[in-house]
C-alpha cells in the first residue's frame, strides 16, 4: 500500500496553545499471528515506531507492537510557542522512514 | 528545412490544433449529450466474474439441498412431531456445551439466554429466556421436537430445525433437552452488558466522512484518478462527465432502478460495470476494487441527498413486489428469511450484535467494515448473510439481488445517503 | 473462562497493577503474567499508584480488529516534572504489548489515543512515568462482542 499519511492538525495557534494533532497511516500492521491458506505463519511487518518534532525538537514518539491495528491512528497534543514545522516519520520493520510535514503559524 | 517542408510542417501544425479542437468540441458535445440520452450499456456479457465463485476466506460448504434467493431446493416441513416418549435420556452436562458452540450454526446462545450456559457471556435475546424451561411443564417430546423441528408447533417459527437439517443428531438432541430440564432458576450476568435485556442498542457515533476515522475515504481519491484515467481506448469518464460534482448530486439516490434493456433491477456497481463497458471500454466488473472505488464516489457525490426512487411505474411495482416476496424466503441450512432477522426478530441482539430494521441498512452502501479492512457494497453484504445461514449465494449482478435492493431501497426512501459509511 | 466484574477485579488489583483476575484457565493466566512482567520491568519493580490516570475503551467492542483507546494522565507537563513514559499492556493478547507512548513537556498534555487488536475480552492496563521517577496506573476491561451468526 504506497498511500500518504493522513494529517489534521491547525494551521495556526496562538504563542501558548496546546493542539491537538491526528495522524493516520496506512499500512496492514501484519501482526505475524496469521497463517496462509497453507497453514504458513504470515511474517510479521508492522510500522513499529512514530516519532512527532517540531523545529527539529522531539515532542510525541511511540514505540509501536503488533497490537495497535491496522492503519495506525495516533492522536497527541503539543504546546506551541513559536511559529515553525512539524516532522512526522513512521518506521516499518524493514527500516523504510516515511516522513510527513506541516508548517503551523503562531502568533 | 525546405520551403515545401515549413509549409508541411505547418499544415501538420494546424492539422494537430484542428484535431485538438475536435476533441475538445467533440468532449463537450458529449457532455452535452451525455445528460441528455440514454446511457450506454453493455448488455450482452455479465457484469461479473463468470462463473461466479464465492470469496477466497469464506466458509465453503455444500449448502445445495436447501432453497436459495435464486431457486428452490429444500424439503418441506415434517407435518407431525416424532414420537420419542417422554423418558428422553441425555447426558446434560454436553447439553450444555452444545447449546453454546458457535460452530453449530451460530448456536442456541445466539437468540437465547439459557441460564449458566455459555457463562451467560453475551447470549442474545431474538426469542425467548430460556432459563427457566425447566419448569415450565413442557414434556420431553416437546422440547425434542420443538429442537428437532419446531415448524411442527409453529409454522411461523423463526428457529432453524436443528434436526431435521442436520445440526445436530438425535443423541445430541437428547442432550440438550437434558440439559434444558435442569435451567430452573433465572440466569446471573457477570455485568449489566452481558444481560441483553439491559444491554443498550449500538448507536454509530462514529465521523464516517472523516479521512482519518475512516480508512473507506482513500477509495473517494483513488475513484477520481480512475474518472480520468484514459483506457486504450483514449476516453475516460471526464470525456463526457467532466464535472462529476454539478452532475451527480442525486443520481445515486435515484438508484437502484428498473432497466428495460437488461430486463433488471440495476443497481449503481452493476451500471457501472456496464455502462463503463460500453462507454471507455474499461472492464470494470461488480466486486472489483475499481467497481467498488466508483461505487463510493458516485454515492458520496450524492450524500445529503434523500433516497427517491421510482416506487411509481409498474417495473418498479412489480419489482419492488418480488423483493418482498423473496425477503420473506426462508433459505439455507439455518432456513432463515431476511425478515426472520430484520422484522421479526429486529432491535434485538443475536449474541453480541444488533438485529436493526430495514430503514437505516441501505443509506450508508457501501460501508467501510472495520472487522474487515475492507468496502462492502451492498450486494456483497446480501451475499454474506447468505452463506451465514448456510445459503449459497447469487452472483452480485442476479436479478434477484436487483429486486431485493429495490425493496430494501423503498423501505428507506426519504433517508440521506452518507457515503462511505463505518461499521463493524 | 470464568472473569470477574469489573469492580470485582478493580478491588482485588491492590498492589500489582496486572494480576487482578483469579480463576482463569492456565492460558489466560500465563498471558497475565506476561503482562505483569512487562509492567515490572518498566516500573522496575516499583508499585504504581492506581489514579491519575483515565481510559477511554468501548465497554463493548463491535469487534477485536481495531478498538478505539483514548488515554489521559492528569499529570503536570512541565519542564522539571513531566509524564515522561507510557506503557499500554493487553492481558488477555498473546503478547501482551501494545505501545509506549514517550512524552516531552512540548506535548502540553500527556494524552494519546488511537485504535488496537483485542484477542478476546480482557483488561487493558496503562502504567504511566514521570520524569521524577513516579509510577501512575489504571485499567479497563473491554469485552470483545461474539458474533451471532456463528462460523
Amino acid at each position: 500500500m504506497a498511500e500518504k499519511p493522513r494529517l489534521k492538525l491547525p494551521k495556526e495557534a496562538k504563542k501558548g496553545d496546546v493542539i491537538e494533532i491526528k495522524t493516520l497511516m496506512p499500512h496492514i500492521m501484519e501482526s505475524g499471528q496469521r497463517k496462509d491458506k497453507d497453514g504458513k505463519t504470515i511474517p510479521r511487518k508492522i510500522i513499529n515506531k512514530f516519532t512527532a518534532e517540531f523545529n527539529g525538537k522531539p515532542v510525541f514518539s511511540a514505540n509501536l507492537d503488533p497490537a495497535i491495528a491496522a492503519n495506525p491512528y495516533l492522536q497527541f497534543s503539543a504546546k506551541v510557542e513559536e511559529s515553525g514545522t512539524f516532522k512526522f516519520t513512521w518506521t516499518d520493520d524493514d527500516g523504510t522512514v516515511i516522513s510527513a510535514e506541516e508548517k503551523i503559524t503562531v502568533s | 528545412m525546405t520551403r515545401a517542408g515549413m509549409w508541411a510542417g505547418s499544415a501538420a501544425i494546424a492539422l494537430i490544433v484542428a484535431g485538438a479542437f475536435a476533441v475538445v468540441a467533440a468532449g463537450s458535445r458529449a457532455n452535452a449529450q451525455a445528460n441528455k440520452r440514454e446511457a450506454p450499456l453493455e448488455t450482452k456479457d455479465a457484469a461479473s466474474v463468470q462463473p461466479w465463485k464465492r470469496y477466497a476466506g469464506w466458509p465453503a460448504r455444500d449448502e445445495s439441498k436447501y432453497n436459495t434467493l435464486g431457486h428452490l431446493a429444500t424439503a418441506p416441513a415434517p407435518t407431525a412431531p416424532r414420537p420419542v416418549g417422554n423418558q428422553v435420556i441425555g447426558d446434560a452436562a454436553n447439553g450444555g456445551k452444545l447449546v453454546a458452540d458457535r460452530n453449530r450454526g451460530g448456536s442456541c446462545l445466539a437468540c437465547h439466554v439459557m441460564g449458566q450456559a455459555g457463562n451467560a457471556d453475551l447470549p442474545g435475546n431474538a426469542a425467548p429466556d430460556l432459563s427457566e424451561i425447566g419448569n415450565a411443564g413442557r414434556t420431553d417430546e416437546w422440547l425434542f421436537n420443538y429442537v428437532y423441528d419446531a415448524r411442527v408447533y409453529n409454522p411461523e417459527t423463526i428457529m432453524p430445525p436443528w434436526g431435521s437439517h442436520g445440526f445436530f443428531t438425535d443423541p445430541e438432541i437428547n442432550d440438550i433437552v437434558a440439559f434444558l430440564k435442569t435451567l430452573k432458576s433465572p440466569a446471573v450476568f457477570k455485568t449489566a452488558l452481558d444481560d441483553p435485556n439491559k444491554r443498550p442498542a449500538p448507536v454509530e457515533k462514529r465521523d464516517n466522512l472523516d479521512a482519518i476515522e475512516n480508512p473507506a475515504m482513500w477509495a473517494v481519491e483513488k475513484a477520481q484518478e480512475l474518472w480520468n484515467l484514459k483506457s486504450a481506448s483514449g476516453f475516460s469518464c471526464n470525456t463526457c462527465h467532466s464535472e462529476p460534482q454539478a452532475t451527480f448530486k442525486t443520481w445515486a439516490a435515484s438508484m437502484p432502478k428498473w432497466e428495460p434493456r437488461l430486463d433488471k433491477v440495476l443497481g449503481v456497481e452493476e451500471f457501472v460495470a456496464r455502462h463503463a463497458k460500453a462507454t471507455t471500454g474499461a472492464a470494470w466488473l461488480m466486486e472489483t476494487d475499481e467497481n467498488r472505488a466508483l461505487s463510493v464516489y458516485l454515492h458520496f457525490l450524492a450524500n445529503g441527498a434523500p433516497i427517491a426512487i421510482d416506487t411509481s411505474s409498474a417495473e418498479a411495482k412489480a419489482a419492488i413486489e418480488r423483493g418482498k416476496v423473496l425477503s420473506a424466503r426462508k433459505v439455507g441450512q439455518l432456513n432463515m428469511a431476511c425478515t426472520d432477522c430484520h422484522g421479526k426478530a429486529a432491535n434485538h441482539w443475536i449474541r453480541g450484535q444488533w438485529l436493526g430494521d430495514p430503514k437505516g441498512q441501505y443509506d450508508h452502501f457501501p460501508t467501510w467494515r472495520t472487522s474487515l479492512l475492507a468496502i462492502w457494497d451492498i450486494r456483497q453484504r446480501f451475499q454474506w448473510c447468505q452463506v451465514n445461514i448456510r445459503a449459497d449465494e447469487l452472483p452480485p449482478d442476479a436479478k434477484e439481488y436487483g429486486d431485493l435492493e429495490l425493496y430494501l431501497a423503498a423501505q428507506n426512501e426519504g433517508l440521506k445517503l452518507s457515503v462511505p459509511g463505518i461499521r463493524h | 473462562m470464568r472473569q470477574l466484574s469489573r469492580r470485582a477485579a478493580l478491588a482485588l488489583g491492590a498492589g500489582s497493577a496486572a494480576l487482578t483476575i483469579v480463576g482463569w484457565d492456565e492460558g489466560a493466566l500465563a498471558a497475565a503474567k506476561e503482562a505483569a512482567d512487562e509492567i515490572a520491568k518498566f516500573t522496575g519493580g516499583k508499585t504504581a499508584a492506581k489514579e491519575k490516570v483515565s481510559i477511554e475503551l468501548p465497554e463493548i467492542a463491535e469487534n477485536g480488529n481495531t478498538v478505539p483507546l483514548a488515554l489521559s494522565i492528569d499529570a503536570p507537563m512541565t519542564a522539571d516534572n513531566y509524564v515522561s513514559e507510557v506503557l499500554v499492556v493487553a492481558e488477555g493478547n498473546p503478547n501482551p504489548g501494545v505501545a509506549t507512548f514517550h512524552f516531552s513537556p512540548m506535548s502540553g498534555k500527556a494524552e494519546a489515543s488511537t485504535r488496537i487488536r483485542l484477542a478476546t475480552t480482557q483488561n487493558i492496563v496503562v502504567v504511566a512515568k514521570t520524569s521524577k521517577g513516579e509510577f501512575f496506573s489504571g485499567q479497563k476491561l473491554v469485552k470483545v462482542t461474539i458474533g451471532g451468526c456463528g462460523g
